[in-house]
């Protein structure tokens, strides 16, 4: 049997791993030419970056 | 002045709707193609030759799936025993076929006790989602609405 060894990923590297296939599939999805994708998939990860790292610094004072 | 009437009498200018009115072969093919989608992700684009579409979502949702399980996420089963567990079987089973790719690499079952977990389960809906959205999307192109 195949023994899958557990992925290790810190909280930001579990959250830049869904901010990058996500902006790309949607940056895909939603646009068809090339030069619009690529402005798509920046822009929407840029908006992931700075509303995931906005929220965690909001939540900080009550982490403890 | 106008006849304030909500539901004016057909004169006969214009074909009244059929309200059986059949689906047109097209809208088959639509349906056809985002089941496809569905449950192979992907492959509703490529039966539309959008390989770069198809490519995209196929690694994608395969890449989350593997990213989840791999995390010891909770892949959910039918026996849920609250609407949560039923909402994320739901969401699980978006993932089509990938649902059993993820149940064979969980041998060992899932482990929410540590934010790994947690965060397994979170990849796993969002990839059941983000290919039910695919297979959505294959069938509006299909029916030329998107493209």
């Amino acid at each position: 049997m195949t023994v899958v060894h557990p992925l290790d990923l810190t909280h930001f590297q579990a959250f830049l791993l869904f901010a990058v296939v996500i902006s790309v599939a949607f940056g895909f999805l939603g646009r068809r030419r090339p030069k619009d994708r690529m402005k798509y998939i920046l822009w929407s990860f840029f908006l992931f970056l700075l509303v995931g790292i906005g929220v965690g610094w909001a939540m900080f004072p009550f982490s403890r | 002045m106008e006849d304030p009437s909500p539901n004016p009498v057909n004169d006969g200018a214009r074909p009244a709707p059929s309200i059986n009115a059949a689906p047109v072969p097209g809208e088959s093919r639509a349906l056809a193609f985002g089941i496809a989608g569905w449950l192979l992700p992907g492959l509703g684009h490529a039966l539309q030759r959008m390989w770069g579409r198809a490519v995209v979502v196929f690694l994608a949702v395969g890449l989350l799936v593997f990213a989840g399980a791999s995390m010891k996420g909770n892949v959910f089963t039918r026996q849920g025993s609250d609407a949560f567990d039923t909402l994320g079987y739901i969401a699980d089973l978006g993932t089509g076929s990938f649902y059993l790719f993820a149940r064979a690499i969980e041998t060992s079952g899932a482990d929410v006790s540590h934010a790994d977990g947690d965060y397994g389960t979170r990849l796993l809906a969002t990839a059941g989602v983000l290919n039910l959205l695919a297979a959505l999307h294959a069938y509006e192109a299909a029916r030329g609405h998107k493209a």
